[in-house]
Formats: structure tokens, C-alpha cells, sequence
């Protein structure tokens, strides 16, 4: 990663087994200060564990953990204190209320008493604090559970699909708080999720793994960039064999997607225009002719694909 | 691989909090967390039934037990005591200590638990102090509800006589000192089971098979060792002296010192147990 801010979370060669089956195979992570940083990949490809391991729930078989700087191992606690986290589904005792429920973090992690109506404000739970959790629905059950993890004011954040289980509404305003406790308070945050669509209006950095290995990491313009390589030309004629066939130079890495349709990878404007003038010229019928940009979406898809073979 | 030099370091590392503070913390956050719990109510109310019963037999049948003129109070505690011992105390560990531990996992809450800045001691040590005040507050609880029962039938039943005698509150101190000491090995086996398991079936499954065992195994010459029948013995090592009445030794007898060395034993190898286990749920 071609990045000049310093790394607040960086793992080196992180590997992870659990019994006979490996999980993470030497796992390079690097997340830069002040960055939001989207952890993405396909259910089971190691995001949760890899989570546990930043929070030293788990002991990595092989490898290493860096928070700030320091290694996790050996100052976990020490460096615990400057790390909010919601890992999978918040941990949330039923029988308490709302508000029971961050004042008993509170105390354990000896924060002022304060913090705890402030962070059930930021959160919009403020009404809500005096009824029993079980009460909650799941999208308020999650605020509840990032409240928590915002409770120490803390200079990292982990959240493991904090948009489980949110309607639209929620996510965006998931998305916004995000924003908001980047910009504004200069936290950084990794967020994981395995929908690229949730992460990529407020990424600033982007990881892939799949099966356990880091199949991308970089910048999200960095991530764009990859995309643009991969545009293609769309041609719609009346027999695609045909038209490819008489066109061997221009066409010849065509991929036959219909009988009318052909893929070409797109180079430059100029390979547009000689294209179409070409087919034109061979009399072949020039149904329509369009640049496709791949989606974000496709890329992952192509990125985890990739890795899986 | 080491820690980065202080040039890469942007951040000074935060002092953790000292091991006496993280006790202090955790000992706070427990004792929140019992707020509206099953094991809370267990305690306040499981010193009622053993009472409840025995107050019940003298207010109906008391006539039949207590022969005209003598002390009513030695067969009245004797009655208690071991209605209580014999399988509601140790079935009352079980239960409380799988309960306490259990409200950790119903919510999931170990993940949580460990990624704050406590360590796993005061984590196990916390749990283990509460645990511990709870099974002291259900035998004071116990003590009193049966001081209170005597003082009922004193009023309603005068013809028994237990106005007429001294209460043993002597003996009484002692019995409750002892049976304490006696349920702290069970106390540790199950505390250990129930973080091992994680579950609330297996620790609750494990503890009452081996109260029942226990009964069958009690005419063994070995059965003093095993922890689950110490209560039963405390109970049963009230007297009855000819001149003093009511009494107990005022000194541990050995399966007490056994249930002692259980406690220690158990939580020992159990905190290095527990210390590598991964945390999953």
C-alpha cells in the first residue's frame, strides 16, 4: 500500500488454524490511521477470525498483531483500552435495560458516568434506554451494541457486520454515523461486511480476502482503477460468429456472449470508432454499440472468484 | 517478531489498569449484571423451602415430636439442617453457580467480556467473589429465616417450649461456618465445569448426577473425599449433648479440610484450564 500515514492496525504473515482446518494463510493487513478501512469478503472467507484475532481472542498460529504500533500479544490489555468493538451479533444481557446494558461496559472499562446517556445519544437510543433489551428490535439491538463499543471514545473501532440485521434506513444511517466519527472525531474504523455496496460509499481503503487470503488491499480510487481496466465494449449485430469471423484482427478476442452479442476488452476511444466504421464497412448490420464499466460489485465477484481457483 | 522501534510508534501505549483496579471494575459490572437474574432470586429464595418444611412438621405435628418439658430447639436445627444438607444445599451450588455463569453466555457476552481492557484474572476472580457472597448471603439467609421460624412457633405453638430454652446460637455460628467451608468445593468443581462448558445443561447434568451419585456412594470408606457429600456430612455432625445440649465441634473435621483442598485444587488447574481457550462465542 502505497500510503504515508502510519499503519494503526497492520498484521504480518497472520495465520490462523482451527485444529486440522487453516483458516488465514498469512494475512498482510494494513490499515492506515484516520482510514475507513472495508473488510470484504464471502461468508467464511475469515473476516470474523481475523477480528478475533485483532482483539486477541484468538491466538494466531503463526504471525503477528500490531495495534499502534505495538504488538497485541504483548500488551493486550494496555492497548484494549483504546479499541471499540462490535464483533458479530452484540453481546446484550436481556434482562437488563438499554441503558444497564452500556453502564455495565462503563464499569467495567472504569469510564465516566457520563459517557454512558452520551453514547446512547449518539446512537438515538436515549428514549429507549429504560426498556429491556429483549425488548429491542434487531437494527436497535445493533446501536446498542455500537454504544457500547463507542463508550471509551476510543482511537480504533471494529465493527464485524454492524449493518446485520438493519433495514435500508438503518444502513444509512450506519453509513452516516461512520462518516461522522471519521471526519469528526478522527477516528479509524474497520468495518467488515461481505456486500461491497455497503462499504463502498464510505471506504476510504478496501481489503478482499477470500479463503483466507488477502485477495486485494489498497485505496478505494485504487480499487477503481482495477475496474477501469476492466471495461469492455458491447457489440450487438445479427450474427456474432459471423461478424467475428470476417473481423479476425479488430474482433479476434471477442467473446461470443449471444448470437448477437460480442464481448471485446475496451482499450481506446479510437478502437471504438475503427470498430464500428469496420463493421459498417464489412455491411454487417451495427445494432448498437456501448462502453460497459463493470460495477464495484463485479469486480469483487471477479477478485473472490479469482482466488477461489 | 517485536515490537516496532519508538519512531514508528505515533501513539505512547496506554498504561493498562492496574490488577486491583480491573478487579475493582469487573467486581462492579458483576454485580450490576445481577439485577433481575434467576441466580439472584435463588438466592433470596432457597433458604425459605428447607425452613417452610420444617416449620410446617412442628406446626402440625410438633406435639408428636417434642416430648412435654424438654428442649425443642436441638431436634428442630437437626431437622433443618439436614432437610437442607442432604440435597437442597449442594443442588443449590449447582444450579447457582451454572445460573451465574450462564448470563454471560445467554448473552454471548465472552467475546465482549475479554475485548475490554480487563484481564481473564479479574474476569475469573470477579465471577468467583460474587459467587461466593452469594453462597454466604443464602446461608445467613437460611440462619435467620430459621431464628425467625423458632420465633414464630413460640408465639403460635407456646406448648412446645421453645421459649422456655436458650437458642444455640453458638452452635448455630459454628454449623453456619462449616457448612460454608464444606460447599466450597463443589462451589470450584462446578464453577470450573460451567466456564469450561459454557453451556447451561452440561454443568447443571454434571452436578446432579453426581449429588444422586454421591447419595449411593455415601456408605463408601472413601466417600468423605468426594466434594458433593461434604455438606451432607456437616449436617449430620450435630450432637446431642446430655448436659450442653446442642452442639458442634468448633473445629473443621476432614472432609471439610477435603472440600478446602477441592476449592484450591480446583481453581487452580482450572484458571490455566481456561487460560489458552479461545474465545468463539
Amino acid at each position: 500500500m502505497n500510503s504515508t500515514a502510519p499503519l494503526l492496525v497492520e498484521t504480518r504473515d497472520l495465520s490462523f488454524q482451527f485444529g486440522q482446518r487453516p483458516i488465514l494463510h498469512s494475512l498482510p493487513l494494513q490499515v492506515p490511521a484516520g482510514s475507513i478501512y472495508g473488510f470484504l469478503g464471502p461468508n467464511g472467507a475469515g473476516k470474523s477470525t481475523t477480528m478475533r484475532l485483532l482483539l486477541g481472542l484468538l491466538q494466531p498460529t503463526a504471525g503477528s498483531v500490531h495495534l499502534f504500533g505495538y504488538e497485541l500479544r504483548r500488551h493486550r490489555v494496555a492497548l484494549l483500552s483504546r479499541v471499540g468493538a462490535l464483533i458479530e451479533n452484540p453481546s446484550l444481557y436481556d434482562h437488563l435495560t438499554g441503558f444497564e446494558n452500556v453502564e455495565a461496559t462503563r464499569r467495567l472499562r472504569g469510564v465516566p458516568a457520563h459517557r454512558t446517556a452520551e453514547v446512547l445519544e449518539i446512537v438515538g437510543l436515549t428514549e429507549a434506554a429504560r426498556r429491556p433489551a429483549r425488548e429491542y428490535s434487531l437494527g436497535m439491538r445493533q446501536r446498542l451494541g455500537l454504544a457500547t463499543a463507542l463508550l471509551s471514545d476510543p482511537a480504533l473501532l471494529l465493527l464485524d457486520e454492524p449493518t446485520n440485521g438493519l433495514d435500508p434506513n438503518g444502513i444509512i444511517d450506519m453509513r452516516e454515523l461512520l462518516r461522522r466519527l471519521r471526519d469528526d472525531h478522527g477516528k479509524t474504523i474497520i468495518v467488515s461486511s461481505h456486500l461491497i455496496s455497503e462499504i463502498e460509499k464510505v471506504a476510504t481503503h478496501v481489503g478482499v480476502i477470500q479463503q483466507g487470503r488477502m485477495a486485494f488491499q489498497g485505496s478505494l480510487p485504487d480499487l477503481q482503477r482495477l475496474q477501469t481496466g476492466r471495461a469492455r465494449l458491447v457489440l450487438e449485430t445479427e450474427s456474432a460468429d459471423t461478424c467475428r469471423n470476417l473481423l479476425p484482427r479488430l474482433l479476434g478476442s471477442a467473446q461470443v456472449i449471444g448470437t448477437g452479442t460480442l464481448w471485446l476488452p475496451w482499450l481506446t476511444p479510437a478502437q471504438t470508432a475503427e470498430v464500428a466504421a469496420a463493421v459498417v464497412g464489412a455491411g454487417l448490420p451495427l445494432y448498437g454499440l456501448r462502453l460497459e464499466q463493470p460495477s464495484l460489485e463485479e469486480t469483487f465477484l471477479h477478485l473472490t472468484e479469482n482466488a477461489a481457483v | 517478531m517485536t515490537t516496532l522501534s519508538a519512531s514508528d510508534s505515533f501513539l505512547a501505549l496506554p498504561v493498562a489498569p492496574a490488577p486491583l483496579t480491573q478487579l475493582r471494575r469487573s467486581l462492579q459490572a458483576d454485580t450490576l449484571k445481577l439485577r433481575r437474574t434467576a441466580a439472584l432470586r435463588l438466592t433470596l429464595f432457597s433458604g425459605a423451602l428447607p425452613v417452610l418444611l420444617v416449620f410446617m412438621i412442628y406446626l402440625f405435628k410438633g406435639h408428636a415430636i417434642v416430648k412435654p418439658g424438654t428442649d425443642p430447639w436441638p431436634s428442630f436445627l437437626m431437622r433443618s439442617w439436614q432437610t437442607a444438607g442432604t440435597l437442597l444445599l449442594p443442588l443449590f451450588v449447582v444450579l447457582l453457580t451454572s445460573l451465574l455463569v450462564h448470563v454471560e453466555t445467554k448473552a454471548t457476552a465472552w467475546k465482549h467480556l475479554y475485548a475490554q481492557p480487563v484481564g481473564r484474572g479479574a474476569v475469573f476472580v470477579s465471577k468467583l467473589l460474587v459467587l461466593l457472597a452469594l453462597n454466604a448471603v443464602a446461608l445467613l439467609l437460611f440462619a435467620g429465616l430459621l431464628l425467625g421460624a423458632g420465633a414464630l412457633l413460640m408465639l403460635v405453638r407456646p406448648k412446645l417450649g421453645f421459649q422456655s430454652h436458650a437458642i444455640p446460637l453458638e452452635t448455630i455460628v459454628w454449623m453456619l461456618g462449616r457448612t460454608y467451608v464444606a460447599t466450597l468445593g463443589l462451589l470450584a468443581v462446578q464453577y470450573i465445569v460451567s466456564l469450561f462448558w459454557r453451556s447451561f445443561v452440561v454443568p447443571v447434568g454434571i452436578g446432579m448426577g453426581a449429588v444422586v451419585s454421591t447419595i449411593a456412594l455415601l456408605q463408601w470408606e472413601h466417600a468423605d473425599k468426594i466434594p458433593y457429600a461434604a455438606p451432607l456430612g456437616t449436617a449430620v455432625s450435630l450432637r446431642l449433648d446430655k448436659v450442653k445440649g446442642i452442639v458442634v465441634a468448633h473445629e473443621l473435621a476432614p472432609h471439610e479440610w477435603y472440600s478446602l483442598a477441592w476449592f484450591a485444587g480446583a481453581l487452580v488447574v482450572g484458571y490455566f484450564l481456561l487460560q489458552r481457550r479461545t474465545i468463539t462465542a
